[in-house]
């Protein structure tokens, strides 16, 4: 490997940038180096609000996982648009791939569920396919999770349960006591007063995590005894996103499990009659053994609304997380491997989640005798 | 002090909860490549269904990191 001078003057720049990011990293911080750290995001399950929109009797706060829901839909419907006015006997390369997909599906569908119920079950799944894959794929993209607005302490304290905050560094601080300490308990002073926030060099607009602010990560107690004072020119607060994994957020995941369990018991009525299909899980026809597994099956039901959930809600939101605090220790390179296994995560969940749909739509339309071979 | 125990409760949480799903996918996958050597034929029927097997033990793993990260973070 040290044979040509080529690839020695690679490694040692691949080494340099190592040290360099290991040294302006978090753990560099510690050392006293830390130009390039920021402090982690401030990460939460739940989805941030980009803005509130409307007005008393009309009100619509906007997160950010459903900007990117509709730009995925966006996407989705633009490629869509682009293949079906552009159809030709011989494909293009943009044609021939959307059709070496549709075929893989097809042919998936076919075998999974037989040729006459395949064509019933495909667009339901392919869609859910192509829509998880668009989704998390986006996910990785730069700017997702790192550019957005700053959300002020007395937002930050709000959302912690602290309604009475006062922020120090505001213009109508003069005089007051601190809010927060009187009227709540020990609980809520000392939860929020532990809570970091971020000091940022701009006041407004488009905002990111300033490099080189890890050192100045301050908490709630921290700011109000320097009476909301952080220098000139700065503001403090928590970084929210306007972009984030469309999947990463409970909501998505759940409703693409209800869209799909209830298209699963859909097919299943009306494949199989009420009868048929009602009869798998209220079964008095073999005995009381039969009629406990017909429980056993309605609470299999539910979990697979559940395990459908926090499947992908667990992969991509772990997914995010992982890339967060992996910029965050190493800030250079270290996401760059990680970004391969969400590459291979995104496509895989896709596949599974479509795949799933699939088996469960099959085994809800076959009847109950004839899983007996 | 409900911190630092809070924080030993989402490392054990997914610590232990990825022991029995890494087991499981270890065992799901040996006995998948047996499957194949002993019938190259069926290679892609194997493949599909060991990967859905998969999914399913990986979620369990996937439960228990939601959990830990829920009590890190909420």
């Amino acid at each position: 490997m040290l044979s040509s001078p080529r690839s020695l003057a690679i490694l040692i720049i691949v080494a340099a940038v190592f040290v360099v990011s290991i040294l302006g990293g978090a753990l560099g911080n510690a050392l006293g180096f830390g130009f390039l750290a920021s402090p982690l995001l401030a990460i939460q399950i739940p989805a941030e609000l980009v803005t509130d929109i409307g007005t008393e009797s009309f009100h619509f706060s906007l997160m950010n996982t459903m900007v990117t829901t509709w730009i995925a839909m966006l996407l989705l419907v633009i490629i869509a648009a682009k293949i079906r006015g552009g159809l030709s006997e011989v494909p293009g390369r943009f044609q021939a791939l959307f059709e070496v997909l549709i075929e893989f599906f097809l042919k998936l569908c076919e075998s999974v569920a037989g040729k006459e119920k395949a064509r019933r079950f495909f667009p339901l799944v392919f869609t859910i396919f192509l829509f998880i894959v668009a989704a998390n794929w986006m996910g990785i993209l730069p700017g997702f999770g790192t550019i957005g607005r700053i959300a002020d302490p007395v937002e930050i304290a709000h959302h912690h349960g602290d309604h009475a905050y006062v922020d120090p560094g505001a213009g109508d601080y003069h005089g007051k006591s601190k809010a927060h300490g009187d009227d709540h308990g020990d609980d809520h002073d000392s939860h929020l007063g532990s809570v970091k926030l971020h000091v940022f060099n701009n006041s407004g607009g488009l905002a990111i995590l300033t490099p080189g602010s890890l050192s100045d990560e301050l908490t709630f107690d921290d700011y109000d005894a320097a009476h909301g004072d952080v220098g000139k020119g700065k503001t403090v607060g928590h970084l929210v996103p306007f972009l984030r994994s469309a999947n990463a957020d409970i909501n998505v995941t759940l409703a693409m499990a209800i869209v799909a369990m209830v298209m699963v018991h859909y097919w299943g009525l009306s494949i199989l009659g009420a009868f048929g299909h009602l009869g798998k899980f209220i079964n008095f026809r073999e005995g009381p053994i039969g009629f406990f597994v017909g429980i056993l099956e309605i609470i299999s039901e539910i979990a697979k609304v559940i395990s459908f959930t926090f499947r992908l809600f667990g992969n991509i939101f772990a997914g995010e997380v992982l890339l967060m605090a992996m910029g965050f220790l190493l800030p250079l390179i270290g996401i760059i491997p990680f970004m391969g296994l969400e590459l291979f995560v995104g496509i895989i969940q896709a596949f599974i989640f479509s795949m799933l749909t699939l088996v469960f739509a099959s085994m809800a339309s076959i009847s109950h005798g004839g899983e007996h071979h | 002090m409900e911190g630092d125990i809070m924080n030993i409760g989402a490392g054990l949480a997914i610590g232990l909860g990825a022991i029995g799903p890494g087991i499981g996918i270890g065992m799901l996958a040996s006995k998948a490549m047996e499957a194949l050597g002993r019938n190259p034929e069926a290679g892609d029927q194997i493949q599909q269904n060991m990967i859905l097997a998969i999914a399913f033990t990986e979620a369990i793993a996937i439960y228990a990191l939601v959990v830990a990260i829920i009590i890190k973070f909420v």
